[in-house]
């Protein structure tokens, strides 16, 4: 959250794609923008 | 202002004033009124992939509206209650976020550190954003597993 705070962006989860959307939903559920990035 | 939330067990007993409640159980029809607040209301994971995020709407199919929806119906029903349990908190808590993102699509902001600028007894929305966020970060605070 800090790094979010201080930079504007940060990497909050890793993994496969299916992986990554479901988290990207959680946090798109909580009206948090959140978008993937291929590693 | 005194604590709007205090978490008594599984449940958040709700210490608001009626003006307050009132202004909670608009806020749904503030957010439906607003479209995607300037994009803001628009969540997209792939933002430069459009065949990745047609795959990734696919997928999620109407869940993210259906639960948005649900968020404010609750936040509807629930305004009034003296006591609430966690995951209508939880509810209030998204409402109240997106509820801060149309009003500060309102007011145009676009970067951290307007709070320093902002003259909330000058204007309404900046003084009920300001307001929202104190509800909000309180409302966090008793959601928190240590609370």
């Amino acid at each position: 959250m800090l790094q979010v705070h201080h930079e504007g962006r940060a990497v909050v989860s890793r993994g496969p794609l299916e992986k990554a959307e479901l988290d990207c939903y959680r946090l798109h559920h909580h009206g948090l923008w959140a978008t993937l990035e291929r590693g | 202002l005194k604590e709007p939330f205090v978490r008594k067990g599984d449940r958040v007993e709700v210490r608001l004033e009626d003006d307050a409640r009132t202004m909670l159980a608009s806020l749904p029809d503030l957010i439906a009124a607003s479209g995607d607040a300037g994009g803001r209301l628009d969540y997209r994971a792939h933002p430069t992939d459009p065949d990745a995020e047609r795959h990734y709407r696919e997928l999620l199919g109407d869940s993210l509206e259906e639960g948005r929806e649900r968020d404010r119906a609750t936040v509807t029903m629930s305004a009034a209650a003296r006591s609430i349990e966690l995951e209508e908190a939880e509810s209030w808590m998204r409402v109240i976020g997106e509820a801060r993102l149309v009003l500060a699509a309102r007011l145009g902001i676009v970067s951290d550190g307007w709070e320093e600028t902002a003259d909330p007894e000058g204007n309404p929305e900046m003084a009920l954003l300001t307001y929202l966020g104190f509800l909000q970060d309180r409302l966090v605070q008793v959601l928190m597993p240590s609370a």
